[in-house]
């Protein structure tokens, strides 16, 4: 006997390939989103900074812009820069 | 006897007389009653009346003229109770039961008229006799009307005193004959029924189809205008209704009034109910409420119109209800053939006949409603009529307690499933907001149904199947009734968008001008304690969901049973899944339908990554079309890609795939990895869809299966017989499930299962070619061979009930403490508690029925003890 394959379906999940398992700045899952977005994924990717930490693009954004001098990391407080 | 009585009566003026005038009196008074004697039996002889006369004329000069007028006043009555009475009553005498030949009700009723004329003639010589006398000193007509009317009395007391028991019963079957009879001349063949089709007609009848039925109301309605009877027919209804009426009258004449009245009233219900009930029968196709009114015109009224008429009631009535003019006069819909304006009588009469047959036929209805709902889109017809019939009499609430009892005795009960107790519940909603558009008795009718389905742990899954896919779940129930609600998201999508579900005030003054003048008040049956600010909206999902109580937990459900379905999609087709979910998301609102539509997203981006990804991976084991037999093309592969914190739990399971399959998964990955950085893919390896065809030297059959079906057959294309200990190991599953999952392929026949060694330790083997004579009966890769696999049962995704335990078990603990702290606790304050400090991660929001089933899971589990309403620790 022999099996062909001639479809295999298969099912997996994706998840952030990040140390921590919540965004620090709105405590959701990286997995899930932002409370600002409504689709996870691409629509609401992660950044991470020089200092390694990740966030929620939107939330670390929204961090950024109300400071009013330099940013620092809401995590370790480190000045805070893009990850290259 | 005259004597006796004379000699006591004139002793008291004796004194006064001479012995002349005694002599006198004596001697008028011995004449009188002799000339009364042989005046009354005489048999019609008049001729002894003048000497009659002399002798009253002699007697009056006396004085005595009261004596003598109630002489012969008893003298009268002794004779009628003799001659008549007992005479009549003889008659019937030997008709123990009620069925009294016509002819010998005539000749009584002949006979006992015939006398007491004769005896009102004797009366009036009387009269004239004492008129003659006095020369007009008394009014003469009233004492002739007096005397008359103490006649009448006596004659109707020796009557009613003689009265047999059975008397009542034998008119009311006399005028049941005889209406009858009218009947069949007036409302039976019609005249061009007899030249064609005379014959068939009457088989036609009981499945006469709508069609039918109107013409012949038209008919009976074109008739009575035309007056097109044929000429002897009408002459024969004209002797029948001229019999009766004088038999009326008769009776009337002997004091009978109130009793003929009755027999023939009652007469006429009794036969309008027959017909009623004959015409109604148990078709509710159709609508029988226009026919039974145009037969109340044909028989029962045309009768009343001869009678009264007849009776010349009507005229007396005309002139004065042409002055009053009455609310009941005016009644414009109706024809009375023959005459202009109807008279009062009758027009009272058709109303008391309209209404009766409303009542019937509404009583007829009710007691059927369950069966007329249960064929409700059919139906309809028989619920416009209930809906006149009730707008008529207002007995609503016999409606609401008869159903009610019939839903209790027949629907509600442990066996009828849990589907039909929602299609008959939506199949009332329909019909009761045709006859109550506001909702009242719907509400006073839902509530026990909503009661039952609430306590059936199936009813949530029985909504959302009714609400997703059109056959409503149940493949018994034809597919119309199961779209139902599926059609009801649709036709109610343009009614929703601007009344939304979840905010009910309306910024838009215009729109909540249009709510105010819609506005109508509550029925006066609406029970005030239930709150009518808002008007009842009789909106079917909102009725469903209503039974559930809260829509969280629909959507939940939902969402489950969506991500069982899309996790089993082999292509990427969702437009049906769509189309639903934007339906649903107008009524449970955007927000509760997020995550639904996450997945949806989800299956939408994995068609497009999946199609990215293959186009541009670069396979890694080119090398491995050089292992021959066993490489699987990246092009056979596909792959759904799902963002799990959106999705309900997802039971995986450790699965070994294949090795070339593995390899793929992890080419597959890498390509996601390099395109989507920094995400990756974890797979889940024994969630899919896998389509494949077994080969055999002979014959290839085809197989649509899980990826752990697919696991185990594959590791028999090397080996031919595995134990089951040593195939679980080498696919990676634990032994019980291999055992379970297996079976699939051995009830197909592939595989055949024997007792190895040891005793644990199963051997299966491949059953090479011998298949043919099996199940699938050797068609080859035809479509029957396309067998889905089923689950047996064991879905992917965890069900509610298994996620709410998993849930729960957070608070295990807290309810562990809070009971060693008090002791005891009842259920609420439980509740309450854990409402009051569950404030963070996870919030505390079960319901009160959900913790009420984890404690007794709990204490199923000897954790916790209950007694008398309180959870104690278990010590």
């Amino acid at each position: 006997m022999k099996v062909n394959i001639l479809q295999w379906h298969a099912v997996a999940s994706w998840t952030w390939d990040a140390q921590d398992e919540t965004c620090g700045i709105c405590r959701m899952a990286f997995d899930g989103c932002c409370p600002d977005c409504k689709l996870p994924g691409d629509d609401c990717p992660l950044i991470w900074g020089a200092c390694n930490h990740a966030f929620h693009l939107h939330c670390i954004l929204k961090w950024v812009n109300s400071q009013t001098s330099q940013a620092h990391c809401p995590m370790c407080r480190r000045e805070w820069h893009f990850k290259g | 006897m005259a004597d006796s009585i004379s000699s006591v009566c004139n002793l008291a003026i004796l004194e006064k007389l001479s012995d002349g005038s005694i002599e006198e009196i004596l001697e008028s008074y011995n004449g009188f009653c002799a000339a009364t004697d042989t005046l009354l039996n005489g048999a019609g002889d008049l001729s002894v009346g003048p000497q009659f006369v002399s002798h009253v004329h002699g007697l009056c000069k006396h004085g005595l003229e009261s004596l003598l007028r109630d002489h012969f006043l008893d003298a009268l009555e002794r004779t009628f109770e003799k001659n008549g009475a007992l005479k009549f009553w003889r008659h019937f005498e030997a008709y123990d039961d009620v069925s009294v030949e016509e002819e010998v009700f005539y000749n009584a009723l002949e006979e006992i008229s015939l006398e007491k004329q004769y005896q009102e003639k004797c009366l009036l010589i009387l009269v004239h006799a004492l008129q003659s006398y006095n020369h007009g000193s008394h009014d003469s007509n009233d004492y002739r009307v007096e005397l008359f009317a103490k006649y009448q009395m006596s004659v109707s007391s020796v009557l009613m005193a003689t009265l047999p028991r059975h008397f009542p019963e034998i008119l009311h079957w006399y005028f049941k004959g005889r209406l009858e009879e009218l009947s069949t001349i007036m409302g039976g063949d019609f005249p061009h029924d007899d030249d064609e089709d005379d014959d068939d007609d009457d088989d036609d009848k009981d499945d006469m189809d709508l069609d039918d039925k109107c013409k012949v109301s038209y008919r009976s309605g074109q008739m009575e205008i035309d007056e097109c009877y044929p000429q002897g027919r009408f002459l024969d209804n004209n002797k029948l209704v001229n019999n009766i009426g004088k038999v009326v009258r008769d009776l009337r004449s002997l004091g009978f009034t109130s009793m003929t009245e009755d027999a023939y009233a009652s007469a006429i219900f009794l036969f309008l109910k027959a017909k009623v009930h004959d015409l109604a029968g148990d078709d509710y196709r159709i609508s029988v409420l226009e026919s039974i009114k145009g037969w109340i015109q044909a028989v029962p009224l045309q009768f009343l119109h001869a009678l009264l008429a007849y009776l010349g009631d009507s005229v007396s009535y005309d002139s004065v209800s042409s002055g009053l003019k009455s609310p009941l006069a005016s009644c414009p819909s109706t024809f009375y053939p023959g005459i202009d304006t109807p008279s009062e009588g009758l027009v009272r009469w058709q109303l008391r006949l309209e209404y009766f047959a409303y009542e019937t036929l509404q009583d007829l209805r009710i007691t059927k409603l369950f069966e007329i709902i249960v064929d409700y889109p059919d139906s309809s017809p028989a619920i416009e009529d209930l809906k006149q019939c009730l707008e008529y009499t207002g007995q609503h609430s016999k409606l609401v307690e008869s159903f009610i009892s019939a839903l209790r005795y027949r629907l509600l009960t442990a066996g009828a499933s849990t589907n039909d107790i929602l299609h008959q519940y939506v199949s009332t909603i329909k019909a009761l907001r045709t006859i109550d558009p506001a909702g009242v008795f719907l509400e006073a009718v839902g509530e026990p149904i909503r009661d039952y389905l609430r306590g059936r742990k199936d009813t949530i899954k029985c909504i959302v199947t009714m609400l997703t896919d059109g056959t409503g779940g149940n493949p018994n129930v034809s597919g119309n009734t199961g779209d139902s609600l599926l059609e009801e998201l649709n036709r109610d999508e343009e009614n929703q968008e601007n009344a939304g579900l979840d905010d009910d005030f309306h910024t838009d003054d215009k729109q909540a001008w249009i709510n105010a003048s819609r506005w109508e008040p509550d029925p006066v049956e609406a029970d005030p304690l239930k709150g009518s600010r808002n008007r009842r909206k009789v909106d079917i999902l909102g009725m469903i969901v209503g039974i559930i109580g809260s829509k969280d937990q629909l959507v939940n459900e939902y969402r489950v049973m969506l991500a069982e379905k899309l996790l089993n999609k082999s292509d990427y087709d969702i437009d049906t899944e769509i189309r639903t979910l934007e339906l649903l998301k107008i009524h449970f609102g955007e927000s509760s339908m997020q995550k639904c539509e996450i997945m949806l997203n989800d299956l939408i981006d994995s068609k497009r990554t999946n199609g990215n990804i293959k186009a541009t991976i670069t396979q890694t084991s080119q090398a491995g079309s050089e292992l021959g037999d066993n490489w699987v093309s990246m092009d056979v592969f596909d792959a759904t890609i799902i963002s799990s914190n959106f999705w309900p739990q997802i039971q995986d399971e450790s699965l070994n795939v294949p090795g070339p399959v593995d390899q793929l998964l992890s080419d597959y990955a890498k390509r996601f990895n390099e395109i989507k950085t920094p995400r990756k893919l974890l797979w889940k390896k024994s969630l899919g869809t896998v389509k494949l065809e077994l080969q055999f030297e002979d014959r290839a059959v085809q197989f649509v299966v899980a990826p752990v079906h697919a696991a185990i057959i594959m590791q028999f294309q090397d080996q031919t017989s595995w134990t089951s200990k040593n195939l679980a190991a080498a696919i990676g599953v634990p032994t019980d499930m291999l055992n379970r999952r297996i079976n699939f392929w051995i009830s197909k026949g592939i595989l055949a299962e024997s007792l190895g060694a040891d005793s644990e330790d199963h051997v299966f083997t491949l059953m090479e070619g011998m298949v043919d004579s099996g199940k699938n009966g050797g068609t080859n890769g035809s479509i029957e061979d396309l067998i889905v696999a089923d689950e047996e049962g064991e879905s992917s995704v965890a069900s509610v009930e298994d996620q709410l335990r998993k849930e729960m078990t957070v608070y295990e603990k807290f309810i562990l403490g809070m009971l060693t702290n008090f002791g005891s606790m009842a259920l609420d304050r439980i509740h309450n508690t854990l409402k009051m400090f569950c404030i963070a991660d996870p919030p505390y929001d079960k319901t009160l029925q959900q913790l009420q089933s984890f404690l007794t899971g709990l204490v199923s589990e000897e954790k916790l003890e209950l007694r008398d309403g309180m959870y104690f620790l278990k010590k």
